[in-house]
């Protein structure tokens, strides 16, 4: 694994300050926010199983920033850095992690479902590759409507796998839907190397549909912000689909059980990643090379994240849980309680 | 501030680690991210990071001990001197509310985590008593769980301290059960969890209860609408056994007080359908009725009556007259035992027993009874011919005025047979007509 | 009143709806100029124009994925499911996704789609043509699902379905496309959970769907020239289920048969018989039965494949056998 310094660092245009910060604020956040995640699950304070996104912040931040509000994203099972850079925040967040009724999905969801619709996040999804059709057809729903919303579909390089993505591209294709497809190809399906479960190229199967395609170092925000930015304003124009390569890497296991991790990958190959291409320490010393901010402006920061964090999981723990009546509520519509129909 | 050391979650069904070994000795400065003790788990031996900075203390579990994923095993202290109340042994907990007792100090032997859902153990037996030495390894008690019964070994020599827990009592898991002390106790004691005040749990059976057939929101099947017959007459179970029948036909059965077995018994097929039960009850039509008429020449039973009440002391008519009837009756139809007349008319409603035994002397009854004869006294009233339906005994009735009177005899199909309702009757109007006649008859 | 063919009142319901709401689309294979294979949709792309009857490539996971994602954004699109056998394509998108994004967004997020497919076999369309597989999304939390008899109920219940905001699949009886029913001119809407009866009668009661309520109104006229009156009744919708009216007929005549063309087993009449046990069970004068489509595949061969369907005879058989009080099945 060669060390990238892909492009030389831009830059720093003073009057993005703010708009740099908060990328790198961001990031911390979903960094920090997975921390407390990860001991919840070891502490055995969580139910179920969670996803860590620790190592692929600059993905999710680097295009989230370079949309709105009523630009929509569709997440995955490794859901909590789309959900975080879109715009949710942390204790509405482990309450739906906990299972409790203040939380996203009033706890209805878990991690693997959480969705935050006030800020255009369409949701988590469990079943790999399951929202590429949900992006395509909110792209879908913007053309026919006239609207000029993009979506972008979160996946991963195991995703691509899945048929439905053909399908989807294939349409998005034919119709110039505007939506862009990001894959994040973090080099691993599970417990199996990409290479070993994809054929050829990611970026040629979208060019085999006249998709344009691109490829960007996961790890440089500012790279992914940047190209991020050009597609979203073309694709808002109607010039799309576009899909995107990212390279990044998931420090964690594929979810939080999974930790003896030598039989797939190195210790080696996964301190090389932490050490030499941590997409958050790369950018605080570009932040702090350009004069953006000090270190002890944003050791501050950071630690007020952390406290955030703690916080909201402090809160979440006590927040109650929904109330039992709940359980055959939001089945449909238009039915209080689905179980007593016709009782 | 102090941050905990518990022993992590590492794999999905992993409720327990055993600790293989201790990378850093209590008081050791420790570095976040720095290994700091050795798990094994089902699948292989894992180091565990140190998740902050400072220094080991306070550490609660030995090498080759087996700690339950969550526990508190160490703890990351600004400083490297242990708190003050710790010791090399840490004080354990007091158990229930209310312990009777000190409990001596020690380590904790707690109920284990031995099944992904298991919350509870049975302690089946100690093998161990207050005061005795234990060797690492040694059998200290048994536990059931869903599965099977097992042995729980002391992680640790040491010395039996206390026992908490009584043979057959249920036992949280995590909660302590005995507390192994390193020098020989003092005060070795032992109580049981009852004694404790802590909620005695009623010793179950192994096998936890299947998940309950009915959903939790399923609505409450709605009432049906029979009402059930003070007397509920179950079917009973035929001589061939199980009475194959509808459940309508079995509610309309249930409804109408019929059993069962009688009406299969009474010929209809099985199985038994709704029209079957409705054909069964439908009553036939009311039963036939007979009547028998006859007439006396002159009144001797007035005059004998005020005689008798003149020369004998018997003031009661009435039951003369009922005794003149039983008598008739009973020379009509000799196997008769005992019976009663209920005699109504001429302001008496009455019922004697046996009034034919004590002629004229017999007392009315205190409490009703079922009369083999009613006797309607209608002598003296203009009433001289009367239709009246069956009644539930045979129905003799006395009219007329001045010298003649009218016997007339009603009575239900089944009630009486012709010849003996003839006697009755010719009998009854010849008493009436000669009373010296019942001397004889 | 006017008679319309079944298609045609498919045909009125969507061009009225997409008419009054321009949020409502149509997508799937050969929707547009074609009109589907069965011509049901003829004509509206000249009307609505290509972007509200768009035609899809062979992709039934994508776009019923497309039509989840449209629905969860504001759009309100009716997919064409050329056969209801291609439903084993579309589950995912349709059971994973759509039935649940309600439940699991804790209210949030809605799926307004509607999946218009069809059901019906002896059309000579062998096994992956034939299937009634009402029962596969009729068991999953989330769906509504509804079996037009005529083409009155197809008009009144698709027009009910593109407004629920719900996800519904109807699924229509491909064999009476041209079947004519009395509709009425003006607008209507039959409501989801009310069944609708369709013969009184008070011997025994037929409970049958979709095609199989032509079925038992022929039964039951056999059964009339045998001095046994049937009540027949059709669901209409089997999610919602109108259970109080079911209940009320069988508590009348105190037997029942459940007709529905899915599988014998594990389908449709085993759920509504088991709740016709639950709660009328002592009004029960003879075990309820049911009767669905043989356990085989569906065959080709015409000979084979009559077999496989109830057929007014043998409803009218089980019908007779029933009110005579024979143990059907032996104990």
């Amino acid at each position: 694994m060669t060390s990238m310094k892909a492009t030389p660092e831009p830059q720093a245009d003073r009057s993005n300050a703010e708009r740099y910060l908060r990328m790198y604020r961001q990031m911390v956040r979903i960094r920090t926010f997975e921390e407390q995640a990860n001991q919840l699950y070891l502490t055995a304070r969580m139910p179920g199983l969670t996803h860590m996104y620790s190592g692929e912040e600059a993905v999710a931040v680097g295009i989230c920033e370079a949309l709105t509000d009523t630009d929509r994203i569709t997440s995955t099972h490794r859901g909590h850095g789309h959900c975080v850079a879109k715009g949710a925040e942390f204790r509405s967040m482990f309450c739906e992690l906990l299972g409790k009724a203040e939380g996203y999905c009033r706890g209805k969801g878990g991690s693997m479902h959480i969705a935050d619709q006030s800020h255009g996040n369409l949701g988590a999804n469990a079943i790999v590759g399951g929202s590429m059709g949900i992006a395509t057809g909110s792209a879908l729903r913007a053309k026919l409507f006239g609207q000029d919303d993009v979506t972008v579909c979160f996946f991963g390089d195991g995703a691509t796998a899945q048929g439905l993505l053909y399908e989807v591209m294939n349409m998005a294709a034919l119709w110039k839907l505007p939506v862009i497809y990001a894959c994040e190809n973090n080099g691993y399906s599970e417990y199996t190397k990409t290479a070993e479960i994809a054929a050829g190229s990611l970026t040629a199967r979208a060019e085999a549909f006249g998709i344009e395609a691109f490829r960007v170092d996961g790890q440089d925000v500012l790279a992914v912000n940047e190209l991020a930015e050009r597609l979203v304003a073309r694709a808002r124009r109607g010039e799309g689909p576009f899909f995107i390569e990212l390279e990044t890497y998931r420090y964690h296991g594929h979810h939080v059980g999974d930790i003896n991790r030598d039989y797939y990958r190195s210790k080696e190959e996964e301190t090389l990643w932490k050490t030499e291409r941590d997409p958050i320490i790369r950018m605080r010393a570009w932040l702090v090379e350009q004069g953006i901010a000090a270190e002890a402006e944003i050791e501050a920061m950071n630690a007020q994240i952390r406290k955030d964090a703690e916080d909201a999981v402090a809160y979440a723990e006590a927040a109650p849980y929904p109330d039992p009546s709940e359980v055959d509520m939001h089945v449909f519509t238009d039915v209080l309680h689905a179980t007593r129909i016709g009782a | 501030m102090p941050h905990d050391v518990t022993m992590p979650q590492l794999g999905m069904a992993q409720d327990a680690g055993k600790i293989v070994a201790w990378l850093k000795k209590p008081g050791e400065r420790v570095v976040a991210g720095e290994a700091l003790f050795e798990v094994e788990t089902d699948k292989a031996t894992m180091e565990v990071e140190a998740q902050a900075a400072g220094f080991l203390t306070e550490v609660r579990a030995a090498e080759g001990e087996d700690v339950p994923v969550g526990r508190v095993i160490a703890r990351i202290s600004e400083t490297p001197q242990e708190a003050a109340s710790a010791s090399a042994a840490p004080v354990v907990s007091a158990t229930g509310p209310g312990s009777s007792g000190p409990i001596p100090e020690g380590r904790a032997v707690t109920m284990p985590q031995l099944g992904m859902a298991q919350d509870t153990g049975i302690v089946v037996a100690w093998h161990v008593a207050p005061g005795d030495k234990v060797a690492e390894g040694d059998v200290l008690f048994e536990v059931e769980t869903d599965k099977a019964t097992m042995e729980v070994p002391a992680s640790a020599a040491g010395y039996v301290a206390a026992l908490l827990a009584g043979e057959g009592e249920e036992v949280p898991v995590g909660e302590t059960v005995a507390i192994l002390s390193d020098r020989m106790p003092d005060a070795p004691m032992r109580r049981t969890r009852a004694e404790a005040g802590g909620t005695p749990l009623v010793v179950q059976p192994a096998a936890p209860a299947p998940a309950a057939p009915a959903p939790a929101a399923a609505p409450p099947a709605t009432a049906p609408a029979i009402v059930r017959p003070a007397s509920t007459v179950l079917p009973a179970s035929a001589p061939q056994g199980r009475i194959l029948a509808s459940p309508k036909a079995r509610r309309l059965a249930l409804e109408r007080g019929i059993d069962m077995a009688r009406l299969v018994a009474s010929g209809v097929s099985q199985p038994v359908h709704a029209r079957d039960v409705e054909a069964f009850i439908a009553p036939a039509s009311a039963p036939a009725s007979h009547r028998l008429a006859a007439g006396t020449l002159r009144d001797g039973f007035t005059p004998f009556a005020t005689w008798a009440a003149e020369t004998a002391g018997i003031t009661d008519a009435t039951a003369l007259l009922a005794g003149f009837a039983a008598a008739s009756l009973r020379a009509a139809m000799p196997a008769t035992g005992p019976l009663c007349i209920a005699v109504t008319g001429r302001g008496a409603d009455r019922v004697y027993p046996d009034p034919d035994d004590r002629l004229g002397r017999t007392d009315p009854a205190a409490s009703p009874m079922l009369p083999a004869l009613i006797l309607r006294d209608l002598r003296g009233s203009r009433i001289t011919a009367i239709e009246m339906g069956t009644d539930r005994a045979p129905v003799l009735m006395v009219g007329g005025r001045g010298d003649a009177l009218t016997v007339t005899l009603v009575w239900a199909d089944g009630q009486l047979l012709a010849d003996a309702a003839l006697a009755l009757v010719d009998g009854f109007a010849g008493r009436l007509e000669e009373p010296l006649r019942h001397l004889l008859l | 009143m006017r008679e319309i063919t079944l298609s045609q009142a498919v045909n009125e319901a969507l061009a009225e709806e997409m008419r009054r709401d321009p949020s409502v689309f149509i997508l799937g294979e050969d929707v547009a100029e074609a009109g589907t294979p069965f011509k049901v949709l003829s004509g509206l792309v000249q009307e609505f124009g290509k972007d509200r009857v768009i035609d899809t490539p062979i992709s039934e996971p994508g776009f019923m994925g497309l039509a989840v994602g449209a629905a969860m954004t504001g759009a309100r699109p009716v997919v064409d499911i050329m056969f209801g056998d291609f439903l084993f394509l579309i589950m995912d998108q349709l059971c994973n996704q759509a039935a649940k994004t309600h439940y699991m967004s804790g209210g949030k997020l809605n799926v307004p789609l509607v999946v218009r497919t069809n059901l019906g076999a002896t059309r000579r369309s062998a096994a992956q043509h034939s299937q009634s597989l009402q029962a596969l999304v009729a068991h999953i939390p989330g769906l509504k699902v509804a079996l037009p008899s005529s083409a009155y109920e197809a008009k009144g219940l698709l027009k009910t379905a593109i407004r629920d905001n719900n996800p519904v699949v109807i699924f229509e009886d491909k064999l009476m496309y041209q079947d004519k029913a009395p509709v009425p001119e003006e607008e209507y809407l039959i409501p989801f959970g009310q069944a609708n009866v369709k013969r009184e009668g008070r011997d025994i009661t037929l409970i049958a769907t979709s095609s199989m309520v032509q079925v038992a109104m022929k039964a039951a006229e056999a059964l009339a020239s045998s001095g046994i009156s049937a009540e027949v009744i059709d669901p209409r919708t089997i999610v919602p289920l109108d259970e109080a009216t079911l209940l009320a007929s069988v508590k009348k005549t105190s037997r029942a048969i459940v007709i529905d063309e899915g599988h014998q087993s594990y389908g449709v009449t085993a759920e509504i018989a088991s709740r016709l046990n639950e709660k009328a069970f002592y009004h029960l004068d003879a075990p309820v039965l049911r009767m669905g489509a043989m356990d085989v595949p569906v065959p080709f061969s015409p000979v084979l494949e009559d077999l496989t369907v109830p057929t007014p005879d043998r409803v009218a058989e089980a019908a007779r056998r029933l009110c005579a009080g024979e143990m059907i099945h032996a104990a």
